[in-house]
């Protein structure tokens, strides 16, 4: 019996000791990488810049690339890239900030949306570099720098502008008899055209939709007709999505849709997204950003591209949007840093080496309008309609605050499912949306 | 734990357990102590520090007391359809798992020929990656091209009747069946393997005194199959409960918790809350409700247990 007690009382011990090493280990965890950046600032010759992006291997190569271009032009700099999937990218990129270790944290980082990091604190100002260098901001397309903005002043620049166009397949247009969508297309010639280059068989499935695009990208029939989601995309008071060219301009998607003219947007990310089921003629349009066409171009596909139809009463409006390039507030190396980032969006340096890939539409309206994109020899012949599409882009797609991708994620985007299903009228159905949205920003303390 | 004197005495010298050897025991458990209090203990006390925060990862976190627990129970709707979504699949998929479970176990039971291989077959799709086989379930439903309803198709065109394949992705009425199917599939086998070492370990005097009674079959499967294994079935709802109470795998691939979040678990609303809206003390937050609430049931059943579970088959406990 004592040596029974005995063995408690040293077991409980034991555990204690036990949980105190434990903790001594967890301790001793962030101690490593702070005495590691100690080493590298003691180290002379070349400064490493860490650059971090998400990407597919094949984007990865393209990066690699863009810093080996530049480690040619500037010996003194090394370009280390950090690629992440872009599933896990977001989460690894906070991680590493919430260390608070600038020796961990990259230099140069791509990310989306910028404001969300901004209003954060974890960016640099550029406002003071672009001064300084005279770097030249009014060769961003319209409204397009204002995605990298917060608080007035600039956080990013976006490599890319993603702005949509209309995708066409050249053999299904010819094979029915339809002529190739141009400028003067409205949505009734888009409605037209898609009755023609429908299919449904005689049991009633549909075997070829006219035009295939994903449900998020609703925002530009919306925008057509003047409309958005909220009063103010900075700092709202209320949503927008009642007003009645939001009404029309929703009734048309659902309409198009009820008429197997469009597939169901579900349907087509469970057919593996608007690429496939272009590829495959299960569809033979698609709306989407240049980021397709090095996919199209390499498998061989006849086809071509156009602007977005617009209605009879509306304009184009593009997204002015697009995943840009920022500098750490924390880097160490801030001189290099600005010298590789401003070197990225030029012309003559990352710029055209991207525009060279065929996967965007840059950024920068001289190297759009310049033979790297404009006459590159490769199909769609028409790129004409990008330029036309960004000479008109405008900001509205998103809201350009932190709260934006909850409302979003939880009022709109079911609300726009319940719509599209039919489970509630058009009007009905925003209505309920901006009730919630609505509720949603009194209780956050909106406007602030 | 130690044993008897005499068992001591007669084993070597270096066999014999001395009281001081318990300082290499826990020595050889440290690693898996500091692992369990760095990667599970600690992290979980945290959490729930964590849920009185509003906290974006980036910026310091910001107090803000119970008010995550506080906008969740009172205003946020999304968070009530989460709920009334998490109880229809536990209420479908529990029950439904546990009886096609119990099925195939008791006809593989009967001495049939190959019986490993039917097991193999239908333990498959539990060693199979969820993703994997959620990627194959969305081609599997999909309305235009999906092989399901290309059978309906046929059969509408073959019959001329206007029958048409639900659009069971699209739809927030069949999204639901949809996923239910999906888990049922993915999961039914490990069911039917548990309930077969059940079975098996009926002692079949039982069955022969039933028949001697004049027992029909049904009549055998409910007085002696089934009470003999109700503490399988007990641990089995137990344990697929709080599965079903997390389930977020086959919803986040298969209808990323669409259409209008007819699919959206209380598993998937954490993550959203904290990785897509990048509020983790509200995730935090969920994830204590939802402790709370596997817990309760958990206690719930363990107390409803005394009534229908029999503890014979092994004389123990």
């Amino acid at each position: 019996m004592q040596n029974r007690q005995w063995q408690n009382r040293f077991s409980f011990k034991a555990l204690i000791v036990l949980a105190l090493a434990a903790l001594l280990i967890s301790a001793c965890a962030p101690i490593a990488p702070a005495a590691d950046s100690g080493m590298e600032m003691a180290d002379e010759g070349p400064v490493t810049i860490t650059w971090a992006m998400w990407g597919s291997p094949a984007e990865v190569a393209t990066h690699q690339s863009v810093a080996d271009a530049f480690m040619e032009e500037q010996s003194d700099i090394v370009i280390e890239i950090l690629a992440e999937p872009w599933g896990d990218y977001f989460t690894k990129i906070k991680t590493l900030w919430a260390s608070g270790d600038s020796s961990v944290v990259p230099d140069v980082l791509f990310l989306s949306p910028i404001v969300n990091y901004a209003s954060e604190g974890v960016l640099e100002n550029l406002d003071p570099w672009i001064e300084a260098s005279g770097y030249n901001v009014d060769d961003y397309w319209p409204s397009l720098l204002q995605y990298a903005m917060y608080d007035g002043s600039v956080y990013g620049f976006p490599r890319d502008i993603g702005l949509e166009v209309l995708y066409y397949n050249k053999d299904i247009f010819d094979e029915v008899g339809v002529p190739y969508p141009d400028d003067t297309w409205t949505w009734d010639d888009l409605a037209a055209a898609a009755e023609q280059l429908t299919v449904v068989e005689d049991s009633g499935r549909v075997s070829r939709y006219a035009l295939g695009m994903e449900g998020g990208k609703w925002m530009i029939w919306v925008m057509q007709k003047g409309g958005m989601a909220l009063d103010d995309m900075r700092n709202p008071s209320s949503c927008a999505l009642n007003e009645a060219g939001v009404v029309e301009a929703v009734q048309f998607f659902k309409d198009m849709i009820d008429n197997n003219y469009f597939m169901p947007p579900a349907n087509m990310s469970q057919a593996g997204g608007d690429a496939a089921v272009f590829q495959s003629g299960q569809v033979a349009m698609i709306i989407q950003n240049a980021s397709r066409v090095s996919a199209f171009n390499a498998a061989g596909m006849n086809y071509d591209v156009s602007v977005i139809p617009i209605p009879a009463d509306g304009h184009r409006a593009s997204a002015a949007g697009g995943a840009a390039w920022v500098m750490s507030a924390l880097s160490d190396n801030k001189e290099e840093a600005w010298t590789f980032l401003s070197w990225l969006q030029s012309t003559n340096g990352g710029q055209r080496i991207y525009t060279a890939s065929g996967e965007i539409l840059p950024a920068l309206q001289s190297t759009a309008k310049s033979d790297a994109f404009l006459n590159s020899g490769q199909p769609p012949s028409n790129r004409q309609a990008f330029i036309t599409e960004g000479e008109n882009a405008r900001m509205g797609r998103i809201g350009y605050f932190v709260e934006w991708s909850q409302i979003g994620g939880s009022f709109i985007n079911p609300g726009r499912d319940q719509i599209l299903i039919g489970e509630v009228g058009v009007e009905e159905g925003l209505n309920s949306i901006c009730e919630q949205v609505d509720a949603f920003l009194e209780e956050n303390g909106f406007p602030k | 734990m130690t044993a008897s004197t005499s068992s001591q005495s007669s084993l070597p010298r270096w066999r014999r357990y001395r009281p001081d050897q318990q300082s290499e025991a826990y020595l050889f458990l440290l690693p898996s102590f500091a692992g369990f209090l760095i990667f599970v203990a600690i992290p979980v006390v945290a959490s729930l520090a964590l849920s009185l925060f509003e906290w974006s990862l980036l910026s310091p976190p910001e107090f803000v007391g119970f008010k995550n627990y506080t906008q969740l129970l009172s205003s946020d709707l999304v968070f009530r359809k989460v709920l009334f979504n998490t109880f229809y699949f536990i209420v479908t998929i529990v029950p439904l798992q546990l009886a096609f479970g119990l099925l195939l176990a008791v006809a593989l039971n009967q001495g049939l020929r190959g019986l490993e291989v039917y097991r193999l077959i239908y333990f498959m799709p539990v060693v199979t990656t969820i993703v994997a086989a959620a990627l194959v379930f969305q081609w599997f439903f999909n309305r235009d091209f999906g092989i399901l309803a290309a059978a309906i198709w046929e059969l509408s065109a073959e019959t001329g009747l206007p029958i048409r394949p639900p659009d069971w992705l699209n739809d927030p009425d069949w999204a639901k069946p949809a996923v239910v199917i999906l888990t049922l599939w993915k999961n039914t086998g490990f069911t039917m393997v548990i309930y077969l070492a059940a079975l098996q370990g009926v002692p079949a005097e039982l069955y022969d005194a039933a028949k001697v009674d004049g027992a029909s079959a049904w009549q055998r499967f409910r007085s002696v199959t089934f009470p003999m294994v109700s503490p399988t079935t007990f641990f089995l709802m137990v344990i697929q409960m709080i599965g079903a109470f997390q389930l977020f795998s086959e919803a986040f691939v298969m209808t990323q918790g669409g259409p209008a979040n007819a699919t959206l678990t209380i598993v998937y609303y954490i993550y959203q809350m904290a990785f897509e809206f990048q509020r983790m003390g509200r995730g935090a937050a969920v994830a204590w409700v939802l402790f709370i609430f596997i817990f309760i049931f958990t206690l719930v059943q363990t107390r409803l247990q005394r009534r229908w579970v029999h503890y014979e088959a092994g004389g123990e406990s």
